[in-house]
């Protein structure tokens, strides 16, 4: 099976990945003007702009610039942050930790929130608790993570006072965070929930157990929700692409040191290869989770496993 | 029904016409009034002032006009070269459609608006760039879908016997092809819609939108925030404005897919 | 709800799940930073220092801590006349000053005494080229020091220069420790009312007054709401300046919370391109400072915490100006000189105005753009982040932009901007002004040694800028302070320093 379903898989995977890294590369090349006075401002000498130039590799025809950039990466060098001067691998290091406590923690309250609601929903199909479960989750989805961070610190913390306002100290401080980032994972996985559980539910093997005198509830955790799970480990792996994006916006709103917040303060200091590098590091992340979770439905989907067998 | 089509198209209706009409209307939105800073809603000016004295609620309809004119520049742009692409690699197969798919994977490698804040954030702030930005972004969801539909309805029978009578390959696409593809895309296209309505407003959260003194409801949480504590109103007004719109843009679409899927469903039988 | 038992090995998976994130979770929680409790006086700043070696730093926020941190041979008074603060001296020539170090001075925080030898040693240290020290230009008119004894030093000077000791403001640092490259920058040993604790990141700085012991911490706060909002939950005592004034207003109603106001020297202004063919025209530069309403601006926008200004030095500087030229409001009188330059609502004036990204900024231009429009200039404004922005007013691509002059004591300060030898990068006269007789009046004024000549040339100079107009002058920005209630003892410097903290103290209430 290795071969014949991971492989090219993972292989497909890599050439994403080196697409990714052409495309982020051409970012510097998409800043209009000189990106280099862009980058310096003209603050330095035009021996610096010189030297950066060079850094850069700038004054070497594209295709070999890519492959030094390839190089480079390949050597976990991602080059020099032009605002600190610090090694910009040394920066991801430093706030990714941030970005991925974020993330587990949404991602904890989208699970807890989503599969009691899309459970909800699905059982009480056609009731009043389906239309508010939905409902809900409909403004789950319409709120934006930009105005729903503001409103959420207006109450939590300037109003009510329980929460800090901003930054990552405290135990307290990931409440709001969490919750903003969440919010529209959980309302996109209550939906996917309910109607995968709601078809999961009219298959035939559900009415064989039904039949076999098994009660509503054993029929529909052990033999419904197990199926209907499956689908959704998936959009797990899709969702957690907007998550990752998702970040960006929250991070900037609450100020929380992750890589979220890194690219948007980069891009305002014009300091474009951090954003190069935020980038890259995010994408690949996002390509790599999915392909993930491809492998782990591949292997755990029992049908796939006897279909190859 | 009242709930899942009559209001929320009322809702948008109300805002496309205070959209369109904007220009046409007594408003004054960067119309600077030192003393009315900050100055919380009344009954004669419903939503109050900003931090520069300014009418909340004439900056929120121009900065509805702003939100579709970019709404719908972008989905229409997505939409056409999209589904355009997506349909001709179908149709064409092959190598030209083993690319084209990598290079669709190459773009949905970016999660969500990544690539557009990246885009933006290196081309410059400006409306321009932010319309670039998410159509570069945006146009891929068409292709993807484009593609889909036109290969599960290419091998049906009256496209074979167009094929067969010697038919233009255009005249196919538009004839026969498209029409069939088009139900799902128009669902697509109005999610499409309020997708990039959020991008451009959360493009202009971030300050690279639209530029002072333009007004964006994106813009206007933004300089909102700043004042939260002794000024709510600035921020809670565009961010109820926006969500509705989006909320309605959606309920809208879900109503307008289900119709779709009803109508397919009922033609089959 | 009562579960068949067999209803638990199939939630075990689940619960299992769960558990493994709540426990990873808990566990992340707890790993973020808590604040330790303290006793300890805790000033909220906006920016962090970065540099605790006065030979080096530059920033306001670093030279303010280094004041608490290190002591000077001169400080200056309210008026910005220097005054001896670690030394007396005298003017044994025209050309050499002689410092008489105070007898009861206190000693370095390393316990080693501090004497003429550590003086000369932190002078000559900036006066090295090869050591890059920023200072370096303002004592380039010391030719070179002598030791006479413990407590006597000579500076002789290249030319003279009337003002030699308000330039020898710098901290002393001891010379053993310079010797050795002591790292200055994060362990200040210096010999001033204050000493240095811990620094362990740009969040935290701790310092001791020496006299009770009492500790001090300087936290970082960017966030204007959230220092408000630390300063209402006491997790900071203190904050100065660098609040919007709205935030001041709403804090000034809190009744944990007092507020102390004093006008300061900081100088906001619009300056002008001398190479552009509209701004150089005196018509349009008067025009645009006709057309703009400070003081509307000043009411309601800065809660009345400015004064308007006519000059870049204050009236109450010793070389201050009074009943200098006005540009009253008066968009009547905008009009008719627009109208004079050519200018009409066919052909009507425009203008881009470059500024920071900074909110206030902002906002400020919004506003001028909006005055502006007002008697018919088209404003474009553009807002850059920091780099580009001061890199483009450097090179003079620009029309028109806004800033200020934080920290002026010395009126060099005219020569600095004002004259055509100081564009840069050879100075800060970014607008390319030319004049010949401002000129005249700098040299004049910068060569003469008599002081009151001194200031009548430097009147007569502020005069003819006021009718020439390289800068619209906006306003001074007042300080304010604003502590908890307990809190008491804190004076508000002339130009914002934390010297106040030398006297704060706890009451019970």
């Amino acid at each position: 099976m290795f071969i014949r379903i991971f492989l090219p898989r993972m292989l497909t995977a890599l050439g994403v990945i080196f697409g990714v890294v052409c495309m982020v590369f051409l970012l510097l090349h998409l800043v209009p003007g000189d990106p280099v006075e862009v980058m310096l401002g003209e603050s330095a000498q035009p021996a610096d702009r010189e030297a950066l130039r060079q850094a850069l590799g700038l004054h070497q025809p594209v295709h070999i610039q890519l492959l030094a950039y390839i190089k480079g990466l390949a050597h976990f060098d991602l080059g020099t942050s032009l605002y600190s001067g610090r090694p910009i691998s040394e920066l991801m290091l430093e706030r990714l930790p941030a970005t991925i406590e974020l993330g587990l923690v949404s991602l904890l309250i989208a699970l807890v929130v989503a599969i009691p609601l899309g459970i909800l929903a699905a059982v009480k199909k056609g009731t009043a608790w389906d239309f508010g479960a939905m409902g809900f989750a409909l403004f789950g989805v319409s709120i934006p993570n930009f105005w729903m961070g503001p409103m959420l610190i207006l109450v939590g913390a300037l109003w009510l006072g329980w929460f800090p306002v901003s930054g990552r100290e405290g135990a307290g401080s990931i409440v709001l965070p969490a919750i903003t980032l969440g919010t529209a994972m959980a309302a996109i996985l209550s939906r996917m929930i309910r109607s995968t559980l709601l078809e999961v539910l009219t298959e035939d093997f559900i009415r064989t157990a039904r039949s076999k005198g098994l009660t509503e509830w054993v029929v529909t955790f052990r033999h419904g929700l197990r199926n209907a799970l499956l689908p959704v480990i998936t959009l797990l792996g899709l969702q957690l692409g907007a998550l990752l994006s998702g970040a960006v916006i929250t991070e900037t709103v609450f100020s929380w040191p992750g890589i979220g917040s890194l690219v948007v303060e980069s891009i305002h200091r014009r300091d474009y290869p951090v954003v190069q590098a935020a980038v890259l590091l995010i994408s690949c992340s996002y390509v790599m989770i999915n392909l993930f979770t491809d492998l782990v439905y591949t292997w755990v989907d029992p049908r796939v496993r006897i279909q190859k067998s | 029904m009242i709930f899942r089509v009559g209001i929320p198209l009322a809702v948008i209706l109300l805002w496309a016409g205070l959209a369109i009409l904007g220009p046409f209307l007594p408003l004054s939105p960067n119309s600077i009034d030192l003393s009315n800073i900050l100055v919380p809603g009344s009954v004669q000016e419903w939503l109050g002032f900003d931090d520069l004295g300014r009418p909340v609620v004439d900056r929120l309809i121009v900065g509805a006009r702003t939100s579709f004119l970019v709404a719908f520049t972008v989905v229409a742009i997505s939409l056409v070269v999209g589904s355009s692409l997506g349909t001709l690699s179908a149709y064409l197969g092959g190598w030209t459609d083993l690319a084209f798919v990598r290079v669709i994977d190459i773009f949905l490698a970016f999660p969500g608006i990544l690539l557009a804040i990246a885009l933006a954030g290196v081309m410059g702030p400006g409306i321009d760039n932010v319309v670039i930005a998410l159509c570069v972004v945006g146009w891929v969801g068409y292709a993807r879908l484009a593609r889909a539909q036109v290969l599960s309805v290419k091998e049906r029978e009256h496209v074979h016997a167009a094929v067969a009578i010697g038919a233009q390959p255009i005249r196919i696409m538009m004839r026969h092809l498209i029409p069939l593809i088009s139900a799902p895309l128009i669902v697509e296209a109005s999610f499409g819609i309020a997708g990039v309505v959020i991008g451009e407003a959360g493009l202009s959260f971030l300050g690279l939108g639209v530029q002072p003194p333009a007004a964006s409801w994106g813009s206007m949480i933004r300089d909102g925030t700043r004042y939260m504590l002794v000024a709510p109103h600035m921020v809670i007004a565009p961010g109820l404005a926006l969500m509705f719109v989006v909320l309605a843009i959606n309920l809208l679409g879900d109503s307008l897919r289900d119709w779709l899927d009803v109508k397919s469903q009922t033609r089959k039988e | 709800m009562n579960f068949p038992s067999h209803i638990h090995t199939n939630f075990r998976f689940t619960i299992w799940l769960v558990t493994a994130f709540g426990t990873l979770g808990l566990f992340l929680l707890l790993t973020a930073c808590t604040e330790p409790p303290t006793d300890a006086f805790r000033f909220g700043l906006a920016n962090a220092p970065t540099n605790l070696d006065p030979r080096f730093a530059t920033d306001a926020t670093s030279d303010r801590v280094n004041r608490l941190l290190y002591e000077r041979l001169v400080d200056f008074n309210d008026a910005f006349e220097p005054i001896p603060a670690l030394a007396v001296w005298e003017q044994v020539a025209p050309t050499h000053f002689r410092f008489y170090l105070n007898p009861n001075r206190a000693s370095f925080h390393d316990g080693t005494p501090l004497t003429a030898q550590d003086v000369k040693a932190t002078y000559e240290f900036i006066l090295k080229a090869e050591n890059a020290s920023p200072h370096r230009g303002s004592l380039a008119m010391i030719d070179h020091i002598i030791v006479q004894d413990e407590a006597t030093i000579d500076f002789h000077l290249t030319r003279p220069d009337l003002l030699f000791p308000s330039f020898v403001v710098i901290g002393i640092l001891p010379a053993h420790l310079i010797q050795t490259n002591h790292p200055f920058h994060s362990r200040p040993i210096g010999s001033g009312p204050f000493s240095f604790v811990a620094w362990p990141d740009d969040t935290r700085l701790e310092l001791v007054r020496l006299e009770d012991q009492q500790r001090f911490e300087f936290i970082k706060v960017q966030d204007p709401t959230v220092r408000a909002l630390k300063l209402l939950a006491g997790e900071v005592d203190m904050v100065q300046n660098d609040l919007p004034p709205e935030l001041v207003t709403y804090l000034t109603k809190d009744p944990r919370l007092h507020v102390q106001r004093s006008p300061g020297t900081n100088f906001s202004y619009l300056g002008f391109s001398f190479e552009d063919a509209h701004t150089k025209q005196g018509l349009v530069r008067q025009a645009v400072a006709h057309a703009i309403d400070r003081e509307r601006i000043i009411q309601y926008v800065m809660g009345g915490a400015a004064r308007p200004a006519q000059s870049l030095l204050p009236p109450d500087h010793w070389a201050g100006a009074h009943n200098l030229r006005r540009y009253e409001h008066n968009p009547e009188k905008a009009r008719l000189l627009l109208a004079q330059a050519g200018f009409s609502p066919s052909a009507p004036l425009k203008l881009t105005y470059k500024t920071s990204s900074d909110p206030f900024r902002v906002r400020l231009a919004t506003i001028l753009q909006y005055q502006l429009s007002q008697v018919g200039i088209e404003v474009d404004l553009r807002s850059y982040d920091w780099g580009t922005f001061y890199g483009d007013i450097k090179a003079g691509r620009f029309q028109m932009y806004s800033l200020s002059w934080v920290g002026v004591k010395t009126p060099d300060i005219f020569h600095y901007v004002f004259h055509s030898e100081s564009i840069p990068p050879n100075g800060a006269n970014r607008g390319r002004f030319r004049s010949r007789q401002a000129d005249l009046l700098i040299d004049q004024a910068d060569s003469t040694q008599d002081t009151q000549e001194k200031k009548n040339l430097y009147q007569e100079l502020q005069a003819h800028l006021a009718d020439a107009l390289p800068y619209v002058p906006l306003w001074y920005e007042d300080h304010v302070f604003i502590a908890r209630q307990d809190i008491k003892g804190f004076t508000i410097a002339k130009d914002g320093n934390f010297d106040g903290l030398q006297h704060v103290h706890r009451i019970s209430l």
